[in-house]
């Protein structure tokens, strides 16, 4: 999880209009009213220059969408290079792009997409259908083997058509194809077999908005627009993107008009980016997902075990408070473990602080003077986060000490089920709730230290539902038990705070639903001179 | 002299070889790079796979031999995370590294030797408590506190000097002061320490007795010996700047070898890690070698203790 803490991005279709069906959505898809023939709109050739500091540093793997790893960052520059066969997109999370159509047959067994007219690769080749097959087949990235294992072949009638044919219907197909993984991300056959792997890596070249001119490892990586590009000629001529790894810098850097959009500033320092003269705060609410978890609840010797004692936990954490100091009252506070843009996301009702029926029910439960809970374990980057949550249970009695652990490390030890007592957890991965459900709440989920089977066995009949309304209703009754349950406490969707300098009309932040980056990049414009 | 020359030479070697082997385990025990190269919750068979490409699902021992073996053929191997060339890699940020640690060491030797030798002939006065405060806050003072005063200073108050990053003489300002000013302190006390010395030995006095004026005295006599232990240590600070200023380096974000191993750690890039630390090592066995056979060429009295 790098950033924020590796949060990923999902693509559900929630935002269909209401009544919308998958199976109407795509229907339309198949006769081209959702289709955009956009051509390049008539427009002034790119100029100027637009300057980031990045948080991380950049790495060339992230230039090839064939080895993303499920993680939200490498798709900040995925975004400016490539292009996907369906993307999220402003106001579509799911929306045409190198196909200009798509339909599945009512058996839910072909996927028939029709590439887009004249769209091109950097190198002025046309991007066909059997850049789509290459693409798909040379995926190795996250969820390659889940996604291949369910595809049957991959037929190209002509250089505009390709069929996915599946094994078994699978209604999450274009989840991860569209979505989750770096498979629909169409790369140039020919050049990549005339370069090589490491060849690309080094001289990328994609269908995205803008084209790779350097790549200085761990300093800078400069693009420039690409005048082709489909969906309109992109306004800045010229990105660098910089890295500046310390916090503090970035903000003097974008105080002084070094830089024109500043990536991550947190804590104190965005307050003070907020009363900075001629900077504008922008923050983008991510679909990662913060929560505290309680493994215990499956051992009935622990005080976990009791389903109120869970749910005085719930009700101990002054969840505005901490995001009014922490993130500056930007975070979504939610009630579910499943982002609010995730398709098939029931909207649990607001969580509640309420320290005294808090104790009331610890008293019910047996424990009128609280009890000692043991470790609060938590990735130390977000030890803030946990010494609040932590000081709201104390409140109410519930006992327990801070054990910080470094990012990677943390992650390691959740899915090695080593952790005992409070953990708190996040995610940022792909998907919609059934992907959530499957990793965090059913059995075998990677980050399961227990289940319940009533939840377990809907699982299994959403995953084989074709209906969307049926599969819906399936997976609103496991996130309505996994609330009553008090299986999880969420805590909010952690918002990502960014800054922008004056010269910037048009930064993108946000246009795309729980997107931490400023895409399209084909949007941003700068302000005329 | 010869045999004195190769027992210093296979001394060398031998810390080389101890630098190779304790930071290629001492790195691994830092935890599995796997796990901040895949999606949190990574399957198995993923995590399987990045080992297998990076050779990590070999034995230690395995590694370790193939690991020399490379080094010996010249090459550090591929960074993990850029999928470069170590060498490459190095060699790309070492021009940046050279360039900052030659202007903050100039900056320390201007500063750390006129203010060592004032408090020295000045001791006891002012002039020396002032000595010993600069040389107190330089020692203690952590660098990435400096910079990020001299950023809200210098950047965001006054705008005279760029935040971060390189280019122009001015993006050099910050960083070398921010670097400088630990050494100029350090070469301070040093300077200090051995001008007193000198300063109380025989032969000052004698040219005292012959009335020579002060400046001859300390310019000439007194300073040329007492330089001696400053500018070694200046030598061996000088390879410690060019590699290890990670934290000024990371703060100005100043592409240079110290930042090259901030983010072999962080992204534990073990192929980074043990190539920045087994090349500084390099120098500063180089550094130390060349010193003691110049001592040894100078002194014959240290060839034949030897």
């Amino acid at each position: 999880m790098t950033t924020p803490f590796g949060l990923a991005e999902s693509n559900p279709q929630r935002d269909f209009p209401a009544g919308a069906t998958r199976r109407s959505v795509l229907a339309l898809g198949a006769i081209g009213l959702i289709g955009s023939h956009a051509k390049p709109a008539v427009a002034a050739a790119p100029a100027g220059q637009l300057t980031y500091g990045v948080h991380v540093s950049l790495a060339p793997t992230w230039f090839d969408p064939a080895e993303t790893n499920g993680l939200i960052t490498p798709f900040m520059l995925l975004y400016a290079m490539q292009d996907a066969m369906v993307k999220a997109m402003p106001g579509q999370l799911l929306a045409p792009s190198l196909a200009e159509s798509w339909s599945a047959t009512e058996d839910g067994l072909n996927y028939d997409f029709v590439l887009r007219d004249g769209a091109k690769f950097h190198n002025g080749e046309p991007v066909t259908a059997d850049d789509v097959k290459f693409s798909f087949e040379r995926y190795n990235g996250s969820d390659h083997a889940a996604l291949k294992s369910r595809v049957e072949a991959i037929e190209t009638p002509d250089p505009r058509h390709v069929r996915f044919r599946l094994k078994q219907p699978w209604p999450d197909f274009l989840t991860f194809y569209g979505g989750s993984t770096g498979a629909g991300w169409i790369v140039p056959r020919k050049y990549i077999e005339q370069v090589g792997d490491d060849g690309f890596r080094k001289m990328p070249i994609g269908a995205g908005p803008y084209k790779f001119v350097s790549f200085t490892p761990g300093v800078e990586l400069v693009l420039e627009a690409f005048e082709q590009y489909w969906r309109k000629i992109p306004s800045v001529k010229r990105l660098v993107l910089k890295v500046i790894p310390d916090e503090a810098t970035r903000l003097a850097a974008l105080k002084r008009n070094e830089i024109d959009i500043a990536y991550s500033i947190r804590g104190e320092l965005a307050d003070e980016l907020r009363h900075s003269p001629g900077l504008t705060l922008k923050p983008v609410v991510l679909h990662g997902t913060f929560w505290v978890y309680f493994p215990g609840q499956w051992d009935p010797k622990s005080p976990w075990h009791d389903v109120c004692v869970r749910q005085a936990a719930n009700l101990a954490i002054d969840r505005k408070s901490i995001n009014d100091a922490l993130t500056l009252g930007f975070s979504r506070i939610t009630g579910s473990v499943v982002p609010d843009i995730f398709e098939y996301y029931w909207p649990p009702p607001p969580p509640e602080y309420n320290p005294a029926k808090a104790r009331q029910l610890l008293a019910d439960a047996g424990y009128p003077n609280g009890f000692d809970a043991g470790s609060y374990t938590c990735d130390s980057s977000y030890a803030n986060l946990g010494e609040a949550v932590m000081d709201n249970f104390q409140q109410v009695g519930i006992r327990s000490k801070l054990r910080p652990i470094e990012r990677a490390a943390f992650i390691k030890g959740y899915a090695d089920k080593a952790y005992k007592d409070i953990i708190q957890g996040a995610s940022g991965a792909f998907g919609n709730a059934a992907t959530r459900m499957e990793t965090f709440v059913v059995k075998g989920g990677a980050f399961c230290y227990g289940s319940y089977p009533d939840i377990d066995a809907l699982y299994p009949r959403q995953a084989a539902e074709l209906d969307y309304a049926r599969r819906a209703a399936i997976l609103r009754t496991m996130q309505e038990l996994v609330r009553d349950k008090a299986m999880y406490v969420p805590i909010w969707q952690l918002a990502f705070i960014n800054g922008v300098g004056p010269r910037v009309a048009e930064s993108s932040f946000g246009s795309i639903p729980g997107f931490a980056y400023t895409a399209p990049y084909e949007d941003l414009a700068l302000k005329s001179a | 002299m010869k045999q004195y020359i190769v027992k210093r030479c296979g001394y060398s070697l031998l810390s080389l070889f101890l630098l190779s082997l304790t930071i290629f385990f001492f790195v691994r025990v830092t935890g599995d790079p796997a796990t901040l190269l895949a999606e949190p919750g990574a399957s198995e068979a993923d995590i399987a796979k990045i080992h297998h490409q990076f050779g990590l699902d070999r034995p230690l021992v395995v590694q370790y031999a193939l690991f020399m073996f490379k080094l010996a053929q010249g090459d550090l191997g591929q960074s993990f995370y850029y999928q470069t060339p170590v060498f490459e890699l190095y060699f790309s940020r070492l021009p940046n590294s050279l360039l900052l640690a030659v202007v903050a060491m100039t900056f320390s030797l201007l500063v750390g030797i006129p203010s060592g030798i004032l408090a020295a002939v000045r001791v006891g006065t002012f002039w020396d408590s002032a000595g010993k405060l600069f040389a107190l806050l330089g020692l203690s003072l952590p660098s990435f506190f400096v910079g990020l005063l001299m950023i809200l200073f210098f950047t965001v108050y006054l705008g005279w000097l760029p935040s971060s990053g390189s280019g122009t003489p001015l993006h050099l300002v910050m960083p070398a002061f921010a670097l400088g000013w630990y050494f100029a302190a350090a070469h301070m006390r040093l300077t200090r320490s051995s001008m007193l010395e000198v300063l109380g030995s025989e032969y000052i006095k004698l040219a005292r007795l012959k009335g020579l004026p002060q400046a001859l005295v300390i310019g000439k006599h007194a300073l040329k010996n007492a330089l001696i232990p400053v500018l070694t240590l200046a030598g061996i600070n000088l390879v410690l700047m060019i590699n290890v200023a990670v934290v000024v380096e990371t703060v100005f974000a100043w592409p240079g070898v110290g930042r090259l191993l901030y983010e072999g750690v962080s992204f534990r890039d073990f192929p980074v890690v043990q190539g920045v630390v087994i090349l500084g090592g390099c120098m500063i066995v180089g550094v130390n070698l060349l010193v003691d056979i110049v001592y040894a060429l100078i002194d014959p009295r240290i060839r034949l203790e030897a």
